[in-house]
């Protein structure tokens, strides 16, 4: 299954498999976006500005999610389906009613601890040791390049609007899952997952990685060799200390 | 797309996570600047993290706030990190609180554990999925194992699951890398509580889940209140003892069997989960020759005792074979074997046990008074497996009161006593108790049990029942005596596997106990044939058992069974003519089968037939006046010992009363 670039503005691919596919994959990456910022909230790093993200992924992932069950609603109900094109479509179905359920459940949590950690209200936070925010994550929900800054106020009535917003939407998310149920009947043991089991290692940047998992068993190893390199280096440094002591002894 | 159990009645709420509400109060109170808990930046190789909080810290803030002792204190904080509302930094599999310089963070509240949402599958999953990109392919064993089962349950979303991994990585890829650091942390610690690592215990671990949140103040709405008036009606309702009464049975309990509890006095020979040596169980195999005198003397303590212990039950049985009293012990067994056995069978037995047990005349007759043989009959138009309780019961006080006592002055069991074990016990040095261990051997297994067990069972059966129609032709025992005399030779022990095999002799051909030919007979006497002989039977049924009505046709009856003898040569010993107005004559029928045969006949045909509602005597009714019987008998169909069969009465009373 091709993972196609992030931007869903050039989904008006003709093959409307091919659309389909794109429109699963943005509701992933978004879904996936609010993930992280979920973890934020009620964190060192939460703020006005982080509620306003969570929003703003919210409605994109809301509007994702309206096009693609329509999108898809409408291509298993056609009868005229091939047999291959069905299957391609019960599993992107399968996806995306996995990622709906998953922006639930964040939903969901995201409702729940705002509730009790109000920003406005400048509730202790609990220390986790976040210092940055998750802008660069939003960005990346929302498929811009740069996110303008919002301003750092956030009124209590303003959160007590965002938080019945939410609450709506989680019931209209709710909703949306029951319908699909009704709606389209796929029999989740006649879908068989066509990707490799374990995901591709991705070649990434290992060494970084490395330096910052200390905390972790393997990264003892890592470790040491960051500290063996510092310890060579020192030792080469002392050598040539000493070289050249010798050489002004030995020359004065 | 989660596969949604709505069956589970709403039981979300896991009962011992009410302290979460409480945990999470005392976390945000450490976060104070003030009056928190200090913090301090964690370093590591190329950045500082702040926020971090060493285990002393910890530990001496809940004791000053809690006003507790240090090892309290610790003990409250090990069970926060067990909780997963804070997690180690260094040594994270072990979540323990340790009051040193060891670091410590809070958890980010998205993954505090939470009453109302229970850890998924697919979360776990991703996680793992997203930790084989980062190390990989570098799984933990355990993390494995989960992986690839969850891949095997959760097939059909494993591509959403993969994708889901991979963008979540990317993203995390966005955030600054000590962000990332700590992201990482807290996933990963968050996973520790939630899927611990094998050998670790769990402090999630929180038995069933409930309907009802615990955390949650109930309303005092009508129904609640509704709810404890019925339960205080019911608390003074529940009968009460005395507690002297109580304790003293208590007291007594222990006294009587405080010598036969392994744990309180050693085992003779030896215990065999202590020293490895079988004896023990050995002697007191379920059908040893000579039991423990241990083991007799718990037969001496209740009824109770006697019967549960199968080796006791053989003895009693034995004992009642000699009094000639066996059909209540084979009755009470055949009643456990109905409410223990497969309900297939059930209604077969159910009819058996009528036939043998119950009807009038019937081969084995108990003697129970007449409400509860009303009640039971009328139960077994629709039989299910407690409807010989009323009359199980009877008979086991019966044996209680009666037979029990007396067995226990009996010959049988004092030989018993007698020849009873009483084994020396071992003394084992070390070595040959670590000998004894070498030694050790699995015992047989339970299938070859079974299969032991079904076949003594069988033997007993074919061995044949005691029936005490085959007494003495010539005499006329009253029907509800328990003791008859005059056993023929072949009836030896009385077999409680008798219910088991429908097509034993169960219903030996004498039955012609043939209920038929006392109606029949009954019917030539009384005033023409009534629609049905039903009638007659429902009527002796309901009236008592003595039957005074039966008299005179029990003359004739007589006279017809000796005539039909002569006529047909019966075989000596099967031939019972217990010419009690019960039974009748030997199924004029031929050559009478004798017992311990099983019957070769259509037994499944009879018991198709057995509940037919019979209106006026059809054709193939089997119910014929005396004459006419044998020339009927032969006809095929009829069995080859002619045997008669017993209609059950319940049948008539169904007509009788017209209801069912």
């Amino acid at each position: 299954m091709p993972l196609s670039n992030a931007k869903v503005a050039d989904g008006t691919s003709a093959h409307p498999l091919q659309e389909g596919q794109t429109m699963v994959d943005s509701l992933t990456k978004v879904v996936a976006c609010y993930r992280h910022l979920a973890s934020c909230i009620g964190s060192s790093t939460d703020s006005a500005s982080l509620r306003q993200e969570l929003r703003q992924t919210r409605e994109r992932a809301q509007k994702l999610a309206l096009s693609c069950r329509n999108h898809l609603t409408a291509r298993l109900r056609d009868k005229a389906l091939s047999e291959e094109d069905r299957k391609e479509t019960e599993l992107q179905w399968v996806a995306f009613s996995s990622c709906l359920e998953l922006f639930h459940a964040d939903m969901c949590k995201v409702y729940h601890i705002g509730n009790c950690f109000s920003v406005a209200k400048n509730s202790a936070m609990v220390q986790t040791g976040m210092q940055g925010g998750a802008t660069e994550v939003a960005a990346r929900a929302l498929s811009m390049p740069d996110l303008q800054e919002h301003s750092d106020v956030q009124t209590a009535s303003m959160e007590g609007l965002d938080q019945s917003q939410l609450e709506q939407e989680i019931a209209q998310v709710d909703c949306t899952l029951e319908d699909m149920e009704m709606k389209v009947n796929v029999l989740r043991w006649t879908v068989e997952a066509r990707g490799p089991q374990y995901a591709d290692p991705v070649s990434a940047d290992s060494a970084s990685l490395a330096l910052l998992s200390v905390d972790e068993d393997v990264s003892g190893s890592f470790c040491d060799r960051s500290q063996m390199f510092v310890v060579l280096l020192l030792c080469g440094v002392a050598v040539v200390a000493v070289v050249l002591s010798v050489c002004v002894v030995f020359l004065a | 797309m989660t596969i949604r159990n709505v069956r589970d009645h709403g039981q979300r709420y896991r009962p011992r996570m009410s302290c979460l509400k409480k945990m999470e109060a005392v976390v945000l109170e450490m976060q104070d600047p003030k009056t928190g808990v200090k913090s301090q930046t964690q370093r590591l190789v190329i950045t500082t993290i702040p926020h971090a909080i060493t285990g002393e810290d910890i530990v001496e803030w809940i004791a000053n706030r809690f006003k507790i002792d240090a090892a309290e204190a610790r003990a409250m904080g090990t069970m926060m990190v067990a909780f997963g509302y804070i997690y180690p930094l260094q040594d994270h599999k072990r979540l323990i609180l340790k009051p040193d310089t060891s670091l410590y963070r809070f958890q980010t509240p998205y993954f505090w554990p939470a009453q109302q949402w229970p850890v998924e599958d697919t979360d776990y999953a991703i996680y793992l999925a997203k930790r084989n990109i980062r190390k990989k392919g570098l799984l933990e064993l355990h993390e494995q194992e989960q992986y690839n089962n969850l891949h095997k349950w959760m097939n059909h979303k494993w591509d959403f699951i993969v994708m889901q991994a991979k963008e979540q990585y990317r993203a995390g890829k966005e955030r600054k890398k000590p962000d990332r650091v700590v992201f990482d942390c807290q996933e990963r610690a968050y996973w520790v509580v939630h899927r611990p690592p094998p050998g670790t215990i769990s402090g999630m671990d929180c038995g069933l889940e409930r309907m009802v949140d615990p955390n949650q103040e109930e309303k005092k709405t009508s129904e609640y209140f509704r709810r404890i008036i019925i339960f205080t009606q019911q608390c003074i309702m529940r009968p009460r003892v005395k507690s002297s009464v109580s304790i003293g049975a208590l007291v007594k309990y222990t006294t009587t069997y405080k010598q036969h509890d392994p744990f309180l006095y050693p085992c003779l020979p030896s215990n065999p989960w202590l020293t490895d040596d079988v004896t023990y169980w050995h002697l007191n195999m379920p059908n040893v020759e000579n039991p423990t005198k241990m083991r007799v003397e718990r037969w001496t303590f209740s009824f109770g005792e006697l019967l549960s212990d199968p080796r006791g039950r053989a003895d009693f049985r034995l004992f009642l074979k000699k009094e000639f009293s066996g059909e209540n012990l084979a009755f009470w067994e055949a009643c456990e074997d109905l409410k223990w056995g497969a309900a297939a069978t059930m209604q077969e037995k159910a009819q058996q046990i009528y036939k043998t047990f119950l009807a009038r005349g019937a081969p084995r007759w108990i003697n129970i008074d007449g409400k509860t043989m009303e009640i039971t009959v009328k139960g077994l138009s629709h039989p299910h497996r407690y409807v010989l309780d009323a009359a199980q019961t009877h008979i086991y006080m019966l044996m209680k009161k009666d037979s029990y006592g007396r067995y226990l002055k009996s010959p049988v069991f004092k030989e018993t006593q007698k020849k009873a074990v009483a084994p020396e016990a071992h003394k084992f040095s070390e070595a040959q108790l670590e000998q004894n261990a070498k030694k050790r051997r699995p015992s047989l297994s339970p299938i070859i049990l079974r299969q032991q067990e079904e076949e003594q069972k069988a033997k007993l059966a074919a061995s044949g029942p005691v029936d005490i129609t085959q007494l003495c032709r010539y005499t006329a025992p009253v029907p509800h005596l328990a003791v008859y005399t005059g056993i023929c030779e072949n009836q030896t022990t009385a077999s409680p596997g008798l219910m088991t095999l429908p097509n034993s002799a169960a219903c030996p051909s004498p039955i012609s106990v043939a209920i038929d030919s006392t109606p029949a007979s009954e019917r030539r006497f009384d005033s023409g044939p009534t629609s049905s002989h039903f009638p007659s039977i429902a009527e002796s049924t309901e009236a008592s058992v003595s039957e005074e009505s039966q008299p005179p046709a029990a003359k004739s009856r007589v006279a017809l069974s000796l005539s039909r003898l002569l006529r047909r040569g019966c075989n000596a010993p099967s031939v019972f003519a217990s010419l009690s107005p019960k039974c009748a004559v030997t199924a004029g029928g031929g050559k009478v089968q004798p017992l311990g045969e099983p019957l070769a006949q259509p037994q499944p045909k009879r018991i198709a037939n057995f509940f037919q509602i019979k209106v006026d005597i059809p054709p193939e009714c089997r119910i014929y006046p005396i004459d006419s019987e044998d020339e009927e008998e032969e006809s095929p169909g009829a069995a080859r010992g002619g045997v008669k069969e017993i209609i059950c009465p319940w049948e008539t009373v169904t007509k009788h009363d017209g209801a069912g």
